[in-house]
């Protein structure tokens, strides 16, 4: 933003910036309150912003109703595999589409691309069958590969043909001079290059597996497997009805994990999808 | 080093021929330049030599061996690039041990190698740095020792001054030619820039639309080009082409009769050479008409109307006309040149 506004303009900028926040950071500030909150309060109205009375058994609470914990494991090394997956498959493949000249490159390219236009929706039924089919319904293999070779991986390898077709090829040249061969250049010289763009793909990656919702309620039937966002539809009483101090608290805490990788690395996601010609 | 000798080189991308079969020889430890306007193909032949593109027909060796089929890696060539091609994620030590590293050179030799070719290049200090840390010179420099580390048997220089200022471009030459000289490595230079290549190399290959124009020394091109695309293109400012014929009494153009050297049958149509250094300021010599002076301090650049023609002069003296007086010039007719007014090859 300009620095030479007048305080006048400044004053109406920062109103209306800090109005547009609410409807963002509101929610937020919700769930956190209310996770500390007796169910009692969170519907008293007129509302409390700021919790009267704290009750942070709530977050007991969590481990006692689902075995949160596993699920939490659950929920972090299937993320991690998928993003260490799409990281590997879609810089090698964007490094191909990028730099390996073959027939029909781009038309290839083209038809990867088509598949960022199917719906997840659309493929979920021939895609339960098959993992039906392979004996891997409620596992956790369907959450791994449909990412690692689905859509999230189409739009990474998207972002990684855009940066390595950026880079110059006098540098792969001057590394064939010195002696490599082209996966010696890939891995030495133009990954490490890379890393922008891969710090963009691994968030994106992760946020992506972390929120996963369809697909574990289609592959998933045991507690003990479920993902964080599917676990958190479980805090009920005998009755069905929600525990909404006790969902909070989940939510709390999944939403953290979150949070926190976005706030560290928010500036290399942007340069990274910056690098590959895209708007953030 | 070694020798290198490309015989009928060619290449063609599809049905576009863009080299037509070049012959050239290389003595080991020279310096030949490889100097044409952009789109002739220099840079595609230099890449071929490193086996970066591959040849179409004919063949390249270096040394006794041919290596038209050989990887870049397997010919001993050391590259440096236009735009530098430096690592930018190691630092200056690192990018120039990096060939050797990955040849499992012995980490000793390695150091060894990269205090030698950073003691030549001046780069000690900057050893540990990273190239976005270096200026446009030491980052040149960087490139030239990851190429003399590996002590390869020829050296390939791509426009390796085109990104540089011109101060600095005249220093690196000046650098250049010192490490050739005090290595005596074999080395092939591309360049668009003619003041580069007569100042440095052993020997010029002239190239125009993929074909050699005139292969010799730099003085030999200058003194006696074999046609006219190498007379105006060797020399700078570019030399003077005025048409005409061949006469009794000299060479007879549109409204003036120039000295020219005696052997051309009269009546013989051609086009007349004289480079603008080679105009002397005579008040009694033929009257040319001055269009603009351009004082540059040591030498003035005149541009004249010499008959009907528009001609440059470059004279070491002072020149005090005004735009549309005339002056008086002489031309040697020594330093004349003649070229056929069709074919433009050097006639005599």
């Amino acid at each position: 933003m300009k620095t030479d506004l007048s305080p006048r303009i400044k004053v109406i900028v920062y109103g209306l910036m800090t109005v547009l926040l609410i409807p963002f950071v509101f929610p937020t500030w919700w769930m956190v309150t209310s996770s500390v909150k007796p169910i009692s309060d969170i519907f008293a109205f007129p509302p409390d912003i700021f919790p009267r009375r704290f009750d942070f058994s709530t977050y007991g609470r969590v481990f006692e109703l689902q075995p949160f914990a596993q699920q939490y494991w659950n929920s972090a090394y299937i993320a991690a595999l998928v993003t260490a997956g799409t990281m590997m498959f879609s810089s090698m493949a964007g490094y191909a589409f990028a730099r390996i000249r073959f027939p029909f490159a781009n038309t290839l390219f083209m038809i990867v691309l088509i598949g960022l236009l199917i719906p997840a929706e659309v493929t979920i039924v021939p895609l339960f069958q098959m993992f039906l089919g392979w004996g891997m319904i409620n596992t956790h293999w369907p959450l791994v590969l449909i990412p690692i070779f689905g859509a999230p991986s189409v739009f990474a390898t998207f972002v990684m043909r855009q940066f390595f077709i950026a880079l110059p090829k006098e540098l792969e040249e001057a590394a064939r001079v010195d002696g490599l061969g082209r996966f010696k250049i890939f891995w030495t010289i133009a990954l490490p290059l890379a890393r922008p763009a891969l710090g963009a793909v691994a968030i994106f990656t992760f946020l992506h597996s972390w929120n996963l919702y369809l697909e574990p309620i289609v592959f998933l039937s045991s507690p003990e497997n479920f993902t964080l966002p599917q676990a958190l539809t479980q805090f009920t009483d005998a009755y069905g009805g929600a525990l909404w101090n006790v969902q909070l608290a989940a939510a709390t805490m999944t939403a953290l994990p979150v949070l926190i990788v976005f706030i560290i690395a928010q500036r290399q996601f942007v340069e990274g999808l910056a690098h590959s010609g895209l708007k953030g | 080093m070694a020798s290198v000798t490309l015989s009928d080189v060619k290449k063609s991308y599809g049905k576009a021929a863009v080299i037509h079969g070049i012959d050239v020889d290389i003595a080991d430890g020279e310096f030949v330049v490889l100097v044409g306007p952009s789109g002739c193909g220099k840079s595609t032949l230099l890449h071929m030599l490193a086996g970066l593109e591959t040849i179409t027909d004919g063949t390249i060796a270096i040394g006794d061996d041919v290596v038209n089929d050989l990887e870049p890696k397997d010919r001993d060539i050391a590259m440096v690039f236009q735009n530098y091609a430096l690592y930018p994620h190691m630092t200056v030590a690192a990018n120039m041990g990096f060939s050797l590293e990955h040849r499992r050179v012995a980490k000793d030799t390695i150091a060894e190698r990269v205090k030698w070719a950073a003691g030549i290049l001046g780069l000690e200090p900057y050893l540990d740095r990273f190239p976005r840390q270096l200026s446009g010179g030491q980052r040149q420099r960087v490139a030239m020792g990851r190429a003399i580390v590996r002590d390869p048997k020829v050296f390939l220089f791509d426009e390796p001054l085109s990104n540089l200022d011109a101060k600095l471009r005249v220093v690196m030459r000046g650098e250049i030619k010192a490490l050739h000289q005090r290595l005596k490595t074999t080395t092939v230079y591309v360049t668009h820039d003619q003041v580069e290549a007569m100042t440095m190399a052993d020997k010029i290959v002239v190239l125009s639309g993929g074909r050699i124009e005139q292969v010799g020394a730099p003085l030999e091109l200058y003194d006696r080009p074999a046609n006219q695309f190498v007379a105006g293109f060797i020399g700078s400012p570019s030399m003077n082409f005025i048409p005409g014929q061949v006469g009794a009494s000299g060479f007879e153009a549109d409204g003036v009769t120039l000295p020219c050297p005696a052997g051309t049958p009269i009546g013989t149509k051609a086009i007349y050479g004289v480079r603008p250094e080679h105009f002397t300021l005579s008040p009694d010599g033929i009257k040319a008409e001055i269009l603009i002076v351009e004082p540059m301090g040591s030498e003035t650049q005149v541009t004249m109307k010499l008959g009907q023609t528009s001609v440059i002069g470059l004279f070491r003296e002072r020149v005090a006309g005004m735009p549309g007086e005339t002056i008086g010039i002489t031309i040697d007719p020594a330093k004349t040149h003649l070229f056929d007014a069709v074919n433009g090859q050097r006639l005599g």
